[in-house]
């Protein structure tokens, strides 16, 4: 009996098999899945994937050409909408209504299904609009014109209106589009809070992986009309995935405070390689992370080492698929690996090194750099923190760092000097392969199209100057 | 205002809702009682009363008919009175229906003859006038059939122009109507340029008036009006929901279709039988429901009844007035009320427009 009792209380949502169409065009296919109360589900997915398709399916507003949406195994098409309205709440995108309601009105209106057709509005309702509007901080707004107050207001008072339908599920069409960032989180706070106090099934449609990610616990993630993901929350959300559906590059994480997942997309990802010069970093700590997505969107190819692993530099590295060379985390690093960095090196045309403080562990890598430098490859030494107050080797890196000077290693003061010299090396390969076309179709090297060169040169330093 | 005071002031509404009606009712009786006064035939007031008295029942004992003159009695009974209630009944049925097609449509443009009404029974009375004139059913002029039929013939072809499967999108609904409301306009123009001696009397119906108007006429039409308004307002509040937007009402629970449907049915027959009764008369349904969602605010629980009665109101000032303003100059002559409704009717709504426009909001 007491078993019996716990399953009539449950809410459940099952959604099977739904199809949609406008018109010829399948917006939703095959559509499957299961909630139960407490769930926050979250619908994630592109623009144009189906999330707001189906959740118009799912609170009754779109019927589904194939399938059914079962509430508590009654199919919600079947039932009236008063049935449907006492359980379940929407909140739409769109909140501009007609007329000029007083917001107090407006979420008694939410009280409707609750009404009889002649009756109005009683203590009671009142009560409940009144705590519902107390909850989403509204309440001192109850008697101004819903048209007349900002969009944040006005999401909150149709927020509002929807608890006040004291429902069971709560259906939200990206609502967080027009708050701020304080009053998403208010609201989502409290949102969660019914979830988890009052069993409250959350179905959300988001834009924002990193809310989604916060508070649902759940997600499904559509693909043009079909559910490419489902599951847990951190299941659903991977960067593989994201990679698959948006298209986008990003980095997905466990965030140290929150303990919630947190996405970082990076920018559209460009295609391989266009330029000739190919750069060997030397960085950690986080000091090349920056610069190795720059160099990567500008189109050289980049390598990197030595790195330890478990460096954020080498992480990053790894996300951006750039090759390095690598040592144990927190070790030395050893004769072997050193080698191997040199001979990554020694394919590089150019190399960089960032502002990395030096410590006995990785004071290998500046000499590495000489080492590359008496070899004849260019060097450019980022030098925008001091190497005095990096210098953790009594001195040695410094002296290093003088030596590098002294044999003729070029010192930028930050990023943009470094590109623009970049650039002018490129010229430089550039044209030294037309002249090697040249001399090998026994060409005599015109005059006039070195001073061109020399040209452009000039006009790129003043551009550098300016 | 502290929140305790919100609560007070939101439960004593009910109570100022029915002062409202109550103030609202007693100016409307009021304006009878005067414009009964106004005409040409010069009635003392006492007499006017002595001659009401005597026809409600139980009261009449008390009333020395010799008070009265019997021609003085015919007028009040026979002219002025079924022109006044006529006034009463299309006001309040073209603001009814007015009230019902803005909440409908969500649109401040929309009025009672949006679907096709005004165009449809034009066509009828055209016809009527041209081909018909001297038949009678039951001691109703064809014309006022021919007008009831063609506004509602009207009404149901931009209703079923507009159906999509089995819903009807406002916007295909509103731009039906246009489309409807010209063609129909064309024929009647058609029809006037053929009309010759007839061309007068459709002009006139078509701005519309109560000269001439017989009990039998308003009684064949008041009970379309008077059931269609009770009907319409057992849907005030989901005329509120669907304030929000159609899909929120569904998701509140209100059965969006099927409202909307049987509204613009009520509403336009309502409306196809005012026209019936008077012929076009423009501005009420329109404007009389902003002026009184301007004063008493938009819940159509309070809006559908307030702005029956100001409806009601309204065209019977206008009617009196319809009936004065020309006397200095010519004394039998009288000016269709049409014109009156739209001269002393607009320059008012634009008072109060520019009074509240900031908070209003349709």
């Amino acid at each position: 009996m007491q078993y019996e009792k716990l399953v009539l209380n449950l809410v459940l949502l099952n959604v099977d098999g739904v199809e949609c169409r406008y018109g010829s065009v399948k917006v939703l296919e095959d559509v499957t899945l299961a909630v139960k109360d407490g769930d926050f589900v979250g619908i994630l997915g592109p623009n144009g994937s189906g999330k707001t398709t189906l959740l118009k399916s799912i609170s009754r507003s779109l019927r589904p050409h194939r399938g059914t949406i079962l509430l508590n195994e009654a199919d919600i098409y079947d039932l009236k909408g008063v049935e449907v309205a006492r359980q379940m709440a929407v909140v739409p995108q769109d909140s501009a209504i007609g007329f000029s309601f007083a917001a107090l009105d407006v979420v008694l209106m939410g009280r409707n299904p609750h009404m009889t057709r002649f009756q109005i509005e009683g203590k009671k309702d009142l009560a409940i609009a009144r705590k519902a509007m107390e909850l989403t901080n509204t309440w001192h707004l109850s008697e101004r014109p819903l048209n007349e107050l900002s969009g944040g207001e006005r999401q909150r008072v149709i927020i509002a209106r929807a608890l006040a339908q004291e429902p069971r599920i709560l259906l939200l069409d990206e609502p967080m589009t027009h708050l701020d960032i304080i009053n998403q989180l208010e609201i989502m706070d409290l949102v969660k809070n019914l979830c988890v106090k009052e069993n409250l099934i959350v179905l959300a449609v988001f834009h924002d992986l990193n809310l989604a990610a916060r508070y649902c616990t759940s997600a499904i993630l559509l693909k043009s009309g079909r559910i490419f993901s489902t599951g847990n929350i951190d299941e659903v959300l991977t960067s593989e995935n994201i990679r698959s559906v948006f298209r986008v590059d990003a980095i997905v994480k466990k965030h140290l405070v929150t303990n919630s997942l947190f996405v970082l997309p990076l920018s559209p990802q460009k295609p391989s390689p266009t330029k000739k010069c190919s750069i060997h970093l030397i960085c950690g700590a986080g000091t090349g992370t920056a610069l190795m997505k720059i160099l990567l969107d500008e189109g050289y190819s980049v390598t990197a080492g030595v790195l330890n692993v478990l460096d954020t530099d080498f992480e990053t590295a790894q996300f951006l698929k750039i090759p390095v060379t690598t040592e144990a985390p927190f070790s030395p690093i050893t004769e072997k690996t050193e080698k191997a960095n040199l001979a990554m090196m020694s394919k590089a045309s150019t190399i960089v090194l960032t502002s990395v403080p030096f410590g006995h562990g990785n004071l290998q890598n500046l000499e590495n750099a000489k080492k590359a430098m008496e070899k004849g490859i260019p060097t450019i030494v980022i030098d925008e923190v001091p190497i005095e107050s990096r210098d953790f080797t009594q001195g040695k890196a410094t002296e290093i760092f003088s030596e590098l000077k002294r044999i003729g290693a070029v010192f930028v003061a930050n990023q943009n000097e470094l590109l623009q010299w970049l650039n002018v090396s490129e010229e430089k390969a550039r044209s030294s392969e037309l002249e090697k076309v040249r001399i090998l179709s026994h060409l005599k090297p015109g005059t006039a199209n070195e001073s061109e060169i020399a040209d452009k040169r000039k006009t790129m330093g003043e551009t550098g100057n300016r | 205002m502290n929140q305790d005071q919100v609560e007070s002031e939101y439960f004593r509404r009910t109570s100022k809702w029915n002062l409202i009606l109550i103030l609202l009712t007693l100016a409307l009786i009021l304006t009878v009682l005067i414009s009964l006064n106004v005409g040409y035939a010069q009635i003392p007031f006492q007499n006017i009363l002595a001659i009401l008295a005597r026809q409600i029942p139980f009261l009449n004992s008390y009333v020395d008919p010799s008070l009265f003159l019997p021609r003085d009695a015919a007028i009040i009974l026979q002219i002025r009175l079924p022109r006044i209630i006529a006034g009463v009944v299309v006001g309040a049925a073209l603001s009814s229906s007015g009230v019902v097609y803005q909440g409908v449509f969500k649109n401040p443009m929309a009025d009672s003859y949006l679907l096709g009404v005004s165009s449809g029974a034009a066509v009828g009375a055209s016809l009527s006038i041209l081909f018909g004139t001297g038949y009678s059913v039951f001691g109703l002029g064809i014309l006022q059939l021919a007008a009831f039929t063609g506004a509602l013939f009207a009404m149901f072809l931009v209703y079923n122009i507009a159906r999509v499967g089995s819903k009807v999108p406002v916007t295909m609904l509103l731009l039906c109507g246009l489309a409807v409301n010209f063609f129909m306009y064309s024929i009647v123009s058609l029809l006037e340029v053929v009309a010759g001696d007839s061309l007068h009397s459709i002009v006139f119906w078509l701005i519309g008036g109560f000269s001439n108007i017989l009990w039998i006429q308003v009684w064949a039409t008041l009970p379309f009006i008077a059931v269609g308004m009770i009907a319409a307002y057992f849907y005030s509040r989901d005329l509120n929901l669907l304030a929000l937007g159609e899909e929120t009402a569904q998701n509140l629970g209100v059965n969006v279709e099927k409202v909307k449907t049987r509204l613009l049915v009520l509403a336009s027959m309502i409306a196809a039988a005012a026209v019936s009764l008077s012929g076009l008369i423009g501005f009420v349904g329109l404007m009389v429901p902003h002026i009184t969602r301007l004063v008493i605010g938009p819940d159509h629980r309070i809006l559908f009844p307030a702005s029956i009665i100001t409806g009601a109101i309204f065209l019977v000032i206008c009617d009196a007035l319809a009936r004065v303003v020309a006397t200095p100059f010519a004394s039998t002559l009288e000016l269709p009320v049409g014109i009156i409704t739209m001269l002393a009717g607009a320059p008012f709504f634009i008072i109060l427009l520019r009074k509240k426009k900031q908070s209003y909001a349709i």
